[in-house]
């Protein structure tokens, strides 16, 4: 079992939570993610390191409610405990020889993104940040992010707050602009990082995608996260979990991920109303 | 007493009933039953049986004792040589091992000698009391990686010499393929939870959620944490696709995802909470246990129709005879000397968010023929040109076999495979690090449950040799 010791909202369905779990605080880097389970009887999840103290043996993660498992999660109170905690899995993102970084973050992926992020401002590359979000209920880690970055843009969908529009907006004015990256890396939505694919091949900018397909046991032993790259000698399939989560952006299949990330969807929203009717119940009683 | 020539049939559970439930196919024989089986065993001087077994269990000496009806004899005889026994009993292929070379078969059916095993089993396991004690500590420590039948034997023969073992698994559950593949109708979870429980009372400790190679290096296992000895029985556990268009649409598996989702994940029970694909025609590719297990698993969780589809015939399928045969009584409907060229998927043009696009419709096949024998001394498949065919179906499964996890092997300076990525290991189950050990599947490849616990019987034998020379 896995301790939480401590727990945050950072917006009503934005939580962070710090997990005792010594062995994969003392190994996991920026990039790599750790599977879970809240239960005995329940799913697997795969979420991201969002960042580790060594010392006391912690691991932070930054999940968003979306089904039956992140509700689940976010009803495990402080001081409670998980019944599986399983990492790092995955390779860390490539930093090596990096000195500009455009990092490209959209909604919780951002929380993927952080601590990327950190990690590239720690070795001292020069970090340019894009977070967008739909709306302003919906912002979190700015704080963070301003720290790490050099230039920070926050976007929203309806211009709650910040700046009007999609992220791919900044990012196609400074690439129009001249502006040179060693790497522009971008996690979200696959919807969106298709577009930030787009926004940098016009301008022929290489370009790092962050996949994160729907996984079971993370090591690749069942191939439930492939995904197709086209490459230059033809198609090649890869399991995401053990040789990603990151992605040459030019060779990923955006349009068969989107579609293979749907294939639960009817039982998904099912499972998860279920799982609402639950603690709701539990709330009345 | 004139011999009875066919081996006493197994209880086995209506086809029609247990294609719509989980529960063990095979009831086991009654006490009566496995007296007049073993009565039918010559106890032949030369043994012949024990040669057909990969671990030579002492079949006629158990057998003996079974005759009188003393069980807990036969048990701790055949426990000599196995250690997992009321699963050996159960899903080891038989009838090319130790049943093939019974004299019995010459003439007649042979022994039942898996059904008996599996009754001496049963017994010790409903009747035996005296649990199992930890023996005074010798001091060394010992780590085993992976928890599938090599790792958990190797474990066990280590704690009876005293040897402080701590064995590391990836997953949230102990026991390898017999809890993540191997389904519930043929070997009750319950059995496997057993033989884990067994070892704690020998005082192993057992860590799921390690994953060796990610939270942990070997290098790390002997620096940091004092292990003098690892024993890697890591599995083949990496699935594999055939490389033809159509297998990212959904609605098609692995079968380790389909199994695993349904076993270790519990989808066979009701209300799961881990979604899987129910109903619907199914078409499995593959031909071996694996197959089996993945399309008799398609029926249970409610497929109208589940078809085999395998390139060679009925005499190639590698799968178990008897799961074959209950396979067929089931229902599954097996389109032999047949090979996928393409799996189809459904696509709307004119309605870009019709929920059913990118899923599986149809799966395109080419008959085969047989030709010239090849390598492995099968008769070679050969396509037969323009005679595709297309069959309806909702979901493919891929059972094609698989490959050793290249994990350990990148994170560990040393250690040497074989072009297939299996460890290479000398007779004495050593690899080419000192002090490092391997076995099973991780060694041979996909193999059986019985040759890697033998493989793990053999390390531990090894690693007790060189930890009390050192
Ligand atoms: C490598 C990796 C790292 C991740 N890191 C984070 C993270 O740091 N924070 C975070 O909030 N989420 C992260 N995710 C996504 C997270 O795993 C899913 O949100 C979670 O599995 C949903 O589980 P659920 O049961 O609550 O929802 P479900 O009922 O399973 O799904 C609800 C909705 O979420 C979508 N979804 C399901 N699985 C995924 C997935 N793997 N990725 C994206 N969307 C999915 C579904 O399509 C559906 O619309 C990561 C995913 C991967 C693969
Ligand atoms: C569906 C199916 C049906 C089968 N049916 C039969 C049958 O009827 N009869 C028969 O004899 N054989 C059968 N087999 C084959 C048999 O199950 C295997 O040969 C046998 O389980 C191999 O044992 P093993 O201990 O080598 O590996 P496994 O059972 O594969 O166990 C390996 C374990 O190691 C863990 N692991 C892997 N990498 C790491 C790591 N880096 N760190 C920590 N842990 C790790 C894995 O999670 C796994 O739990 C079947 C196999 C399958 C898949
Ligand atoms: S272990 Fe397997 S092969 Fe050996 S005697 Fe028992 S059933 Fe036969
Ligand atoms: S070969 Fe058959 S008949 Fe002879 S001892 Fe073995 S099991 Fe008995
Ligand atoms: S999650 Fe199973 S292979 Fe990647």
């Amino acid at each position: 079992m896995y301790k939480v010791v401590r727990r945050k909202a950072l917006r009503p369905t934005v939580t962070q939570l710090e997990i005792e779990a010594p062995l994969v605080a003392r190994k996991a880097k920026p990039g790599q993610f750790i599977i879970l389970r809240v239960n005995e009887e329940g799913e697997r999840i795969p979420l991201t390191v969002a960042g580790v103290n060594p010392e006391e043996g912690t691991v932070k993660i930054i999940f968003q409610v979306v089904g039956a498992t992140t509700e689940l999660l976010n009803h495990v109170p402080e001081g409670g405990y998980l019944q599986d905690f399983v990492g790092p899995l995955g390779n860390a993102t490539e930093t090596e020889g990096i000195k500009k970084v455009c990092i490209v973050g959209g909604g919780v992926g951002c929380a993927i993104a952080m601590p990327v992020a950190q990690e590239f401002h720690r070795i001292g590359a020069e970090v340019t940040s894009i977070i967008g979000f739909r709306s302003e209920d919906l912002v979190i880690l700015e704080d963070e992010f301003n720290e790490c970055s050099d230039k920070l843009y926050v976007m929203t969908d309806d211009g709650s707050y910040g700046r009007h529009g999609n992220v791919t907006v900044p990012l196609d004015e400074m690439l129009a602009a001249g502006e040179k990256f060693d790497m522009i890396i971008t996690i979200g939505p696959l919807i969106m990082m298709k577009f930030v694919t787009l926004t940098a091949k016009k301008y022929n900018a290489p370009i790092t995608v962050s996949m994160s397909p729907i996984m079971i046991d993370g090591t690749g032993m069942c191939g439930g996260c492939r995904l197709t790259l086209n490459t230059e000698e033809g198609p090649v399939m890869k399991f995401a979990c053990v040789d990603g989560p990151d992605f040459n952006g030019y060779e990923v299949d955006f349009d068969e991920a989107i579609s293979r990330g749907r294939m639960y969807f009817d039982y998904e929203r099912r499972a998860h109303e279920a799982t609402c009717n639950l603690f709701r119940q539990a709330e009345n009683a | 007493m004139a011999l009875d020539p066919k081996k006493h049939e197994m209880p086995s559970q209506d086809p029609q009933v247990r294609a719509h439930n989980f529960n063990e196919v095979a009831l086991g024989y009654t006490e009566e039953i496995a007296i007049a089986e073993a009565q039918r065993c010559l106890n032949c001087k030369n043994k012949p049986c024990v040669e057909g077994c990969p671990v030579n269990v002492n079949i006629p000496d158990f057998i003996m004792k079974a005759k009188e009806g003393d069980w807990e004899g036969a048990y701790k005889i055949i426990n000599e040589t196995s250690t997992l026994p009321a699963v050996c009993g159960r899903v080891c292929p038989q009838e090319t091992q130790c049943e093939a070379k019974c004299t019995m078969g010459i003439k007649f059916e042979p022994v039942g000698i898996g059904r008996l095993e599996r009754f001496a089993a049963d017994w010790h396991n409903a009747n035996a009391t005296e649990k199992a004690v930890a023996p005074e500590s010798n001091g060394h420590k010992v780590a085993i990686v992976g928890s599938g039948p090599a790792g958990l034997t190797c474990a066990g023969d280590l704690a009876k010499k005293g040897y402080k073992v701590s064995v590391f698994e990836a997953l949230h559950t102990a026991g390898g393929v017999l809890v993540y593949g191997i389904p519930e109708f043929r070997l009750p979870k319950a059995i496997v939870a057993r033989e884990v429980e067994g070892l704690k009372d020998l005082n192993v400790d057992i860590e799921t959620n390690v994953i060796i190679g990610k939270t942990l290096t070997v290098d790390e296992l002997f620096d940091e944490m004092g292990f003098e000895a690892v024993f890697i029985g890591s599995g083949a556990g990496l699935p594999m696709f055939m490389n033809i268009p159509g297998e990212s649409l959904k609605g098609v598996f692995s079968a380790n995802e389909y199994l695993t989702r349904s076993n270790l994940m519990k989808a066979y029970l009701d209300d799961p909470k881990t979604p899987i694909m129910k109903g619907g025609k199914v078409a499995v590719v593959g031909g071996g246990n694996v197959a089996m297990d993945a399309a008799r698993t398609a029926l249970r969780l409610g497929a109208e129709h589940v078809y085999i589809v395998y390139r060679r015939s009925m005499e190639e399928l590698p799968a178990r005879k008897e799961e074959v045969e209950h396979a067929i009584e089931e229902g599954i409907d097996f389109r032999l000397l047949n090979n996928p060229v393409e799996i189809l998927g459904y696509n709307n043009p004119d309605d870009p968010k019709d929920p059913k696009n990118g899923f599986v419709k149809g799966i395109r096949c080419i008959k085969m023929e047989l030709g010239e024998p090849d390598a492995s001394g099968r008769r070679r498949p050969i396509p037969v040109e323009g005679s595709e065919f297309e069959l309806d179906v909702d979901a493919v499964i891929m059972a094609l076999g698989t490959r050793p996890n290249p994990l350990i092997k990148n994170t560990t300076k040393g250690l040497e495979v074989n072009r297939k990525g299996g460890f290479v290991v000398d007779e004495d189950g050593l690899t080419s690090r000192e002090a490092v050990y391997a076995g099973g599947d991780a060694v041979t490849g996909a193999a059986t449950v019985i040759s890697a616990m033998g493989a793990g019987k053999l390390a531990a034998a090894s690693i007790d040799k060189y930890l009390s020379n050192k």
